[in-house]
């Protein structure tokens, strides 16, 4: 890969703890969603920094320690922003590349997890903007939204549930890629709004207003009698 | 017309309502409605129910990041184009 990296993200003042939320996590209310975003990853505060600086020293091992903690919640992050398995494996790959590239530059101003995901979304973008020509709805498929419904739900419920997961998709799949981007960080990941402005290198205020623009369509899409009906 | 007004303020601030972004004003503004407004009523009601179900996506659904991830970085840092040295 020639490309130049895109560069360590900007600064960010007063990020909190970098983790996220880690499997089987429950359903993130409005209210959980600061202590979701502020879970931790497999690698203690102590080891990461220590990670970090060997990493900055050349250790490709030490990088991959650092950033394999979050591969698996960073892969699911583009297969949801893009949509499609194949391009976003590659984009992980691209990501990683330049997080190796950039660690040099990383400077602790925010949380490691804050600057590789933002170089994640920096990246999905620039995919997206690749295949701009192409039709705007993305097919987020099942794998990507977790629609296997619940086993201890009636087989009526699970219908109900599979059928408003796969509408979410659809209209998630419609929307441009800054709301899509807003809605799947804020909501999905359950990251604070400091820190998925952050990520998505915009101020809180152009954030926020990104994100209820998203859900004002994606409730659109939905009809509010199929939301109020599934209860959540 | 002054209702139609605040049906369509109200039906634009949903959202907002619900993730707390309203102040004091604007949020009594939009209870005194939705107090008489089915459409405005269920509109929040649908609105907290969707960004329940988004939540209930998250996580990582046991997804793996395929064995490839770093195989750039690999390949990157054996070839001697690795990090510029530490701040």
């Amino acid at each position: 890969m020639t490309r130049p990296p895109s560069g360590e993200p900007g600064p960010q003042t007063g990020s909190p703890g970098g983790g996220h939320p880690g499997a089987g996590q429950p359903a993130a209310s409005p209210a959980s969603r600061a202590s979701a975003a502020s879970a931790v990853s497999s690698v203690s505060p102590v080891a990461e920094a220590e990670l970090i600086a060997r990493a900055q020293a050349g250790d490709v091992g030490a990088f991959e320690r650092l950033s394999g903690a979050y591969a698996d919640r960073l892969f699911m992050l583009l297969l949801r922003l893009l949509g499609d398995r194949a391009e976003a494996e590659d984009v992980a790959q691209e990501v990683m590349l330049r997080a190796w590239r950039a660690i040099g530059r990383f400077q602790a101003r925010s949380s490691y997890f804050t600057w590789l995901y933002r170089i994640a979304v920096n990246e999905a973008n620039r995919a997206l903007e690749k295949r701009a020509r192409r039709p705007a709805s993305v097919p987020l498929g099942p794998e990507e939204l977790r629609l296997p419904a619940p086993p201890d739900q009636d087989p009526a419920r699970q219908a109900e549930t599979r059928e408003l997961r796969l509408a979410l998709a659809r209209a998630l799949g419609d929307l441009p890629p800054p709301l899509r981007t807003a809605i799947v960080l804020r909501d999905i990941e359950g990251l604070s709004t400091r820190e998925a402005a952050g990520i998505a290198g915009i101020g809180q205020a152009a954030f926020k207003s990104r994100l209820h623009q998203a859900r004002l369509r994606v409730r659109a899409a939905l009809g509010d009698q199929a939301l109020v009906t599934s209860g959540g | 017309m002054a209702r139609a007004r605040e049906h369509r303020w109200s039906q634009r601030h949903l959202s907002h309502y619900v993730e707390g972004d309203l102040g004091a004003l604007a949020r009594y503004r939009l209870d005194r409605h939705a107090r008489d407004c089915v459409d405005c009523g269920r509109g929040i009601r649908a609105m907290r129910a969707l960004v329940y179900a988004l939540g209930g996506l998250g996580g990582p659904a046991g997804v793996r990041a395929p064995d490839t991830v770093f195989d750039l970085v690999r390949s990157a840092g054996t070839g001697g184009s690795g990090p510029p040295p530490g701040p």
